[in-house]
């Protein structure tokens, strides 16, 4: 079967110099991998080149099957990939109903959204009149994902989820992601520790210094990654 | 909105003001029914014509986060269009407002968002002023090109002159009546569009963040064209429904716009309706003078003034936490200053020195036949390139955005012909530069509170301010009584204000002005303008009175621009309010940019620039050059987008390595580019005396590589 994402040897970087150094990784459809790593490794621009924000310098990025090299980020958002970013990735002097609003660029149409979004999170519900830029983080990072979790993505890219965020917080949005995961959905989990993603994540992927270190599963990773760090 | 109790009290205190300024200059006439009536009736018409301007700057601000100054000369241009469609073609209306405002406006907007307005995201905001100042010169060029001011044009009211309806014992006219509709649908309509449609909110969410606009499957740079078509179509309404009340003039049309910045300010930019309350508040405002006050002969445009009365309390009043000034105060570009040792700009001024006695002297053959400039040339040029030195420390070392240099040396031409203009004693100069610090220190008010937008807009009004209340007393400049400024008289010699020696005591007093300059930047004073600039926060946190350090270099650049001015006087010997309006400063601003702000030799630069373009207009003749004045500077600030860095900093760093001496600039082309600098800086606590220490943390935080010896602890050459 296609893989739903294959990278092949994968380079990319800022203004000509590279920060990943040929990176292969494949996620089957409805494969649920972690992308952990420290900071600087390169996961944040790994995401920006599979969603098409950065053009890869070299080797490939393929969705089902097709070469997405070059391709633009908002006709791969329309074609199905939802990148959560890193941050709050809502646009701040938008409200929460307006923020929903964008996310009908992918089709869906707002009274679905709208529906959906206020059942997962009756917070935002409350909320949507007033502005994004002040909501609590939490909430921030709820409106952030259920752009994910109301328009259908076939592959869905969450950067550093947990970042900040209180561990209630966290587990519950990570809940929701598992909801995703058992529908089926194909996901990458950028997360710099592993005990977030423990639960949702089929495999789990090391990356340092724009490389793959190690891959397997993400409870032999978590050990590893413990000793590396206590050890270090 | 919330308001502070100082928001309040500024609130009260304008209204009181206003209230003390009706009862002084009340004029008797009877209120009734019938003359309150008529002001509504006329205020209201006025109000919607600023209404539709303002609105139009509101929305291009929250869907491109770019505050377009040209917005009114957009407008004028467009309303040209509809002119020669309609009145010079005569084609149907419908057919020339239709063609212009749904497609040639539209269009217009989508390619200037193509070859402009998309290179300047990310830029300093600095830049994005100078740029979009720069347009509004630029379209104003092209209007004045295509369509000379030879000949009157009229541009007919919707439905002619007469007709209409009565309100309140007053005739509405068709055309009037339009104008308030449209006012009223506008403001209704673009907020719909804004917070109801799909478009309108990805125009807004584009301004909060392009990347994540096109991660929610939006693209952003169609986006961005259609907010930019939207601007012009809505500059263009605003145009063609002003152009019969204004008048088709270039200058009259792009100022209505200007105007109308106060009703956007009240508006902090974002809201419309608040611009709409705005608009009325000014239009109304303006007929209630002119119906029921009078002003006594000086004061006689102080209703035109008073659109800038209020951009410049509201400006200074209103709460401005929400007001967020986008793009960043400076580039944090990564590179290594490198304060100019006064040996090199002692030298360079000698050379200056050299190159203008024998130019003048007739010594440098082909160039006075080919320009057949005479040494009048020379003199404007100097007094032009001292202006523009006044604005190196403001703007280029310091971050303080002024398009007001002109009324500082309006301001010291008049000090110098109170206090010396029979005698035309060299004292007198030194008396006008001394006169006119204070009235920078006063500008430097609003600077305080301040910053980048908010700052060139008080300028602006400040500018306006003087044109319009000031330079029109005639206790200030008496016109009709001919004041004449006698030649200057120096050290026994009697310099003619055309002639030789006048060019090279001015070439002189450029270079003088050039060393000492460069030696207040070496000095501490110097290097706390720089810190401002880079951040006024951490500045503070350095210990440095943001107060005192910008009332100073205020008042040094109002100085120094007073004195370019009383040496303007001099040359001129007779002054007129005409010489030193707000529109005749831009391009002295945007001419020293484009040579590089920071840099003093820019302000040679711009000197030349301003004299070469009269000489290719003159000597060309070509009729299409014939805006060349305007048209120039503002194509070459636009120009900017490509090259921001200033034309001389590249010209610098080409000749530099030439130098034998300069083994840093070889070695820093070598490298390429200048390694990059800390960008935060150590907590040093407030209010502690600037110490020598303080010099040399401030020295490292901006990078500097001085050639000062240095203490041990301050070895700051680590970058190289
Ligand atoms: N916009 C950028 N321009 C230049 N370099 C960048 C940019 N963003 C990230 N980098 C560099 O790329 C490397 C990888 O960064 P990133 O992908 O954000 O790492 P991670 O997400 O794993 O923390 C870092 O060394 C970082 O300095
Ligand atoms: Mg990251």
């Amino acid at each position: 079967m296609t893989p739903m994402l294959e990278l092949r040897d994968l380079r990319a970087g800022y203004g000509g110099i590279d920060v990943l150094h040929g990176i292969d990784l494949t996620i089957a459809s409805g494969e649920v991998v972690a992308l952990l790593g420290p900071n600087g490794a390169g996961k944040t621009t790994a995401l920006a080149t599979i969603s098409g924000q950065i053009s890869p310098s070299g080797g490939t990025v393929s969705l089902m099957g097709h070469n997405v090299n070059g391709v633009r980020p908002d006709r791969l958002a329309r074609a199905g990939v939802c990148l959560v970013p890193e941050g709050r990735g809502v646009f701040p002097n938008l409200t929460v109903r307006e923020n929903l609003i964008m996310s009908t660029y992918t089709g869906v149409s707002i009274s679905s959204i709208e529906e959906r979004a206020y059942e997962l999170f009756p917070r935002l519900g409350d909320r949507r009149g007033q502005t994004a830029g002040t909501l609590s983080g939490g909430e921030q990072q709820m409106l952030a994902m259920s752009r994910a979790m109301t328009t259908d993505p076939a592959l869905l890219l969450l950067d550093e989820l947990s970042m900040g965020l209180a561990p209630m917080i966290v587990a519950e949005l990570y809940e929701r992601v598992g909801e995703l995961a058992q529908k089926g959905l194909s996901i990458l989990i950028v997360e710099q520790f592993a005990q977030a993603v423990l639960g949702v994540a089929d495999r789990a992927v090391v990356m340092v210094n724009g490389e793959i270190r190690t891959v397997g599963a993400p409870a032999d990773i978590s050990r590893q990654l413990a000793e590396a760090y206590l050890g270090g | 909105m919330k308001l502070s109790p100082a928001n309040y009290a500024a609130i009260a205190l304008t209204v009181a003001g206003a209230i003390v300024m009706s009862a002084l200059n009340w004029s008797g006439r009877p209120v009734s029914v019938a003359t309150v009536g008529s002001m509504l009736v006329v205020g209201v018409t006025l109000g919607s014509i600023y209404a539709v301007s303002a609105s139009g700057l509101v929305v291009v601000y929250t869907t491109t986060g770019v505050f377009n100054f040209a917005q009114g000369a957009m407008g004028m241009y467009w309303a040209f269009v509809y002119w020669e469609l309609r009145f010079n073609r005569n084609w149907p209306a419908p057919i020339a407002i239709g063609l212009v405002v749904l497609v040639m406006a539209p269009l217009g907007g989508v390619v200037l968002d193509r070859l402009v307005m998309r290179r300047l995201r990310g830029t300093p905001l600095v830049l994005q002023l100078m740029v979009t100042v720069g347009l509004m010169l630029g379209f104003m060029g092209l209007a004045a090109t295509q369509w000379k001011g030879d000949r009157g044009r009229n541009a007919q009211p919707f439905f002619g002159r007469s007709g209409g309806f009565e309100l309140l014992g007053v005739n509405v006219t068709w055309h009037r009546f339009t104008t308030i509709c449209v006012a009223v649908l506008l403001a209704v309509l673009l907020r719909l569009l804004l917070h109801r449609s799909r478009i309108g909110v990805a125009m807004r969410a584009v301004v909060d963040s392009r990347s994540l606009t096109s991660l929610t499957g939006a693209n952003p740079e169609i986006i961005s064209g259609l907010a930019w078509a939207l601007g012009s179509s809505l500059a263009a309404v605003a145009g063609i429904l002003i152009a019969p009340e204004s008048g088709l003039v270039v200058e009259l049309l792009t100022l209505v716009v200007v105007d109308a910045f106060a009703a956007a300010a009240v508006g902090r930019l974002q809201s419309l309706p608040l611009t709409f309350l705005g608009a009325m508040v000014l239009g109304i405002g303006q007929q209630f003078m002119r119906s029921f006050l009078d002003f006594p002969g000086g004061f006689s445009n102080a209703d035109r003034a008073l659109p800038t009365i209020l951009l410049f309390v509201v400006v200074l009043a209103l709460p401005q936490a929400k007001l967020h000034v986008r793009g960043t105060a400076s580039a944090a570009s990564a590179r290594i200053r490198r304060v100019t040792p006064l040996s090199d700009a002692a030298l360079g001024g000698l050379a200056l020195i050299v190159v203008v006695v024998s130019w003048s002297g007739g010594l440098v053959p082909f160039v006075d036949e080919w320009t057949g400039t005479g040494v009048n040339r020379g003199v404007t040029m100097m007094i032009t390139a001292i202006i523009m030195l006044s604005l190196v420390p403001l703007t280029g070392w310091a971050g303080q955005v002024n398009f007001a240099p002109l009324a500082f040396a309006g301001f010291g031409a008049v000090m110098f012909l109170k206090v010396a203009g029979d005698s035309g004693q060299a004292w007198g100069l030194l008396m006008a530069a001394l006169l006119t610090a204070p009235v920078g220190a006063l500008m430097a008010l609003p600077a305080v509170r301040l910053q980048g937008l908010y700052l060139a807009l008080a300028s602006m009004a400040f500018a306006r301010g003087f044109e319009l209340l000031f330079f029109t007393q005639s206790s200030v400049i008496d016109s009709g009584a001919g004041e004449r400024i006698a030649s200057l008289h120096f050290a026994g010699w009697q310099l003619d204000g055309r002639g030789r020696g006048y060019l090279i005591f001015l070439t002189v007093v450029f270079a003088a002005g050039v060393v000492g300059l460069i030696a207040l930047k070496r000095s501490r004073y110097g290097r706390r303008w720089m810190a401002i600039h880079d951040s006024e926060a951490a500045a503070a946190t350095l210990g440095i009175s943001l107060v005192e350090t910008k009332v100073i270099v205020f008042g040094i650049s109002a100085a120094i621009a007073g004195f370019g001015g009383a040496l303007f006087g001099i040359q001129q010997a007779t002054l007129n309010p005409s010489q030193f309006t707000l529109l005749l400063g831009l391009p002295i601003v945007l001419l020293l940019v484009v040579g590089g702000v920071a840099y003093p030799a820019a302000a040679l630069f711009g000197g030349v620039n301003t004299i070469l373009f009269i000489v290719i207009k003159e000597r060309l003749g070509w009729s299409w050059l014939s805006a060349l004045e305007i048209l120039g500077p503002g194509l070459m600030a636009v120009a900017m987008v490509v090259n921001t860095r200033g034309a001389v900093t590249d010209m610098g760093r080409a000749f530099s390595p030439l130098l034998p001496w300069r083994q840093d600039a070889r070695e820093q082309l070598r490298l390429g580019h200048a390694s990059s600098r800390e960008d935060e800086i150590g907590e040093l606590g407030l209010d502690r005396p600037f110490t020598r220490d303080h010099v040399n943390d401030l020295d490292k935080h901006l990078g500097i590589v001085d050639l000062i010896p240095a203490t041990p602890s301050a070895e700051s050459r680590g970058g190289l």
